[in-house]
């Protein structure tokens, strides 16, 4: 299978020297040099995923992330030179499934963008929990009969949880198996999702009962 | 070892009180105890007076013996015929010869241990002297001077230790200036020396607290420095590491001295993005953390080694307190310090150790020598081995993370051979 890619990047050495560098990847780039250009191509044309520079004239980079998000689960991926916290966490409130810090190396991104487009593991039996309804197979969540929109990240988290029937799942594994990182220190990833995934699936995201926190471990799923 | 100046100001104001109650309380004995004796001298002459003349010219034993005055009591009459005596038994020869001699006159003496005032009259053809015990008077001179004593050591005492009360008072602000002083030095650079009502102090902190806010004006401009240039870096190094990746799968293609040099390019820019990435994170270092939280040590040394070549663990369960992303990068960091110069860690250990816990991470290489074991976790300081590709501040980097979760970190030998790095963390439990 052949990744199309879309890099909407403004700088265009980098561009160029990172196209080159995923093509070697055995990926197919293509390039947007501008927000707009990048919110327009990925509506007319099918990728499997798009990384974001944050820093872009005209609308940025979080705007396109937003706008993309809207249409639906399509994988993206920020690229930073900054490495705030606030800009991460921004990035990520505002849909991104992942994000990369410059100077970012292409194999590195390569590897994020396999696992992002990972396979939904094995055919599983429907899973209820609660008022939750998650069938692994259509890749489909219902609350109380009503459909649940989870971008594919936020559905493999609610899957690994889902799959560990009420056990602990360190941040650790959570990390590792959604979004394939050996080991990060940072967890910052998995707590805005977390978070996201709270909003769309608990009765009060405030006082989860589905997704609970188990301090200083990790995570396990109510019942 | 020079005293503290409230040891100095309470010990002189002691010593003072000390030498004025003192030249009170010996007035006081002399005149009181003087007064006493000389009543108790002019009760027992008059007394000897009258039974000298009761006497008579040549008194018996049996009736002297009706003149005393008490148990204690004797009398004697020395006269041509003899010595006569009645009551307690004392020799004459005890007795002071001048009363003997020279009658009338009185005197102090001890008979037998018992202190007693003796007076002598002169009586027709010899000498009359009465004994009386002075126990009760003794006791009460003995009282006198236990209170006078206690009374003069004590208001020393107490004098000393409310001078201290009010030095300590007085000195207090100085104490608070020196702590703030000590947080700047320290590298608290929001540290303040706090606000001082007495003018003299003020001046003071007011000098120091100017000096401080200099300092971290100037702190932050370095360090905003250094991230501005790093994150102008990081544009044209994405370009080069990416373009030195596509260059590095073609290397084959390029034989002889050009293929030599894109392997030396390629390599040196990687290097260089190292670089790049460790002085942002040491120009991040001082920024402020997500609020600590508890971290299992062990559990973190198993998910980062899992990582990594395989290395003997040795954990025993703790938990500290700290940013996750910190102890992370430091074990990280050591790992890789091992990698590059020692051939690889072959041994990573956990251990409580009362109140605190170790995290050592022991090497088989050749050692860090003693005199380089403080400036290796200086910037840009490389091992000796000329090819070294580290960024040069990986082990900073290690002592600014361990410094900032409140540690700290050294180098040691380790036996047979090769070196052991230790962090030592605070232990918040080793129950898992």
């Amino acid at each position: 299978m052949c990744v199309r890619v879309l890099l909407v990047e403004d700088d265009e050495r980098i561009r160029q020297a990172l196209s080159l560098a995923l093509s070697d990847e055995g990926f197919t780039v293509d390039e947007a040099s501008s927000g707009e250009e990048g919110v327009r191509r990925s509506a007319e044309e099918p990728f499997d995923v798009v990384l974001v520079d944050l820093t872009l004239p005209g609308i940025g980079g979080l705007e396109v992330v937003r706008t993309l998000r809207t249409r639906g689960d399509l994988p993206i991926i920020v690229v930073t030179a900054r490495t705030d916290p606030g800009d991460v966490i921004a990035g990520l409130e505002s849909g991104a499934d992942d994000y990369v810090t410059k100077p970012l190396l292409a194999n590195v991104l390569a590897a994020r963008v396999r696992a992002l487009l990972r396979r939904r593991g094995p055919n599983r039996e429907a899973v209820r929990i609660g008022e939750l309804e998650i069938r692994p197979q259509e890749g489909l969540v219902h609350r109380a009969g009503e459909r649940v929109h989870l971008t594919r990240t936020e559905f493999r988290l609610l899957l690994e949880l889902a799959g560990a029937g009420g056990r602990i799942v360190t941040r650790e594994q959570l990390l590792r198996k959604v979004w394939g990182y050996d080991y990060f220190g940072d967890t910052r990833l998995l707590d805005v999702h977390m978070r996201r995934l709270r909003r769309k699936v608990e009765a009060d995201p405030d006082d989860p009962s589905l997704l609970l926190t188990v301090r200083g471990a990790g995570y396990r799923i109510g019942s | 070892m020079r005293l503290t100046l409230r040891c100095r100001v309470t010990l002189l104001s002691g010593l003072g009180l000390l030498l004025v109650t003192g030249v009170l309380a010996f007035t006081t004995w002399t005149l009181v105890s003087g007064s006493l004796l000389a009543q108790r001298e002019a009760g027992a002459t008059r007394e000897a007076e009258a039974h000298a003349r009761l006497a008579g010219g040549s008194p018996t034993s049996s009736g002297l013996a009706e003149l005393l005055a008490g148990p204690d009591s004797s009398i004697l009459v020395v006269g041509p015929a003899g010595v006569v005596t009645a009551g307690r038994a004392v020799e004459p020869s005890t007795l002071p010869p001048r009363l003997l001699h020279h009658p009338p006159g009185s005197a102090r003496i001890t008979v037998d241990g018992l202190p007693v005032l003796a007076v002598a009259r002169p009586l027709a053809g010899g000498v009359y002297v009465e004994l009386s015990a002075l126990r009760q008077l003794d006791g009460t001179l003995a009282v006198l001077r236990a209170a006078l004593v206690a009374g003069t050591a004590g208001s020393a005492l107490l004098g000393a230790a409310l001078v201290s009360q009010a030095a300590k008072r007085a000195l207090k602000p100085l104490a608070e200036l020196g702590f703030a002083a000590g947080r700047i030095a320290d590298g608290d650079l929001h540290a303040r020396l706090p606000r001082q009502d007495d003018p003299d102090l003020a001046v003071l902190a007011a000098r120091i607290n100017s000096a401080a806010e200099a300092l971290e004006r100037r702190a932050l401009r370095d360090a905003r420095f250094v991230s501005d240039v790093s994150h102008e870096l990081r544009s044209p190094l994405t370009t080069m590491v990416n373009s030195a990746a596509v260059l590095r799968r073609r290397c084959h293609r390029l034989p002889g001295a050009a293929g030599t040099a894109l392997e030396l390019l390629t390599s040196e820019v990687d290097r260089f993005a190292r670089m790049v990435a460790d002085l942002l994170e040491i120009s991040r270092a001082d920024q402020v953390d997500d609020p600590p939280c508890r971290v299992a040590l062990d559990a973190l040394v198993r998910n980062v080694v899992a990582t990594r070549t395989p290395v003997a663990l040795d954990l025993e369960p703790a938990v500290v307190l700290g940013d996750r992303r910190r102890l992370d990068r430091v074990l990280t960091n050591l790992l890789d310090n091992a990698e590059r110069h020692a051939g690889g860690a072959v041994l990573v250990s956990v251990r409580p150790r009362g109140s605190s816990v170790r995290l050592a991470v022991e090497d088989a290489g050749p050692g860090v020598p003693e005199p380089l074991r403080e400036e290796i976790f200086e910037r840009f300081t490389r091992g000796r081995n000329g090819d070294d590709p580290g960024s040069g501040l990986g082990l900073a980097l290690v002592r600014e993370h361990v410094r900032r979760l409140g540690g700290r970190v050294w180098v040691e030998d380790r036996s047979p051979c090769g070196s052991r790095f230790v962090v030592e963390l605070v232990l918040r439990s080793s129950d898992g």
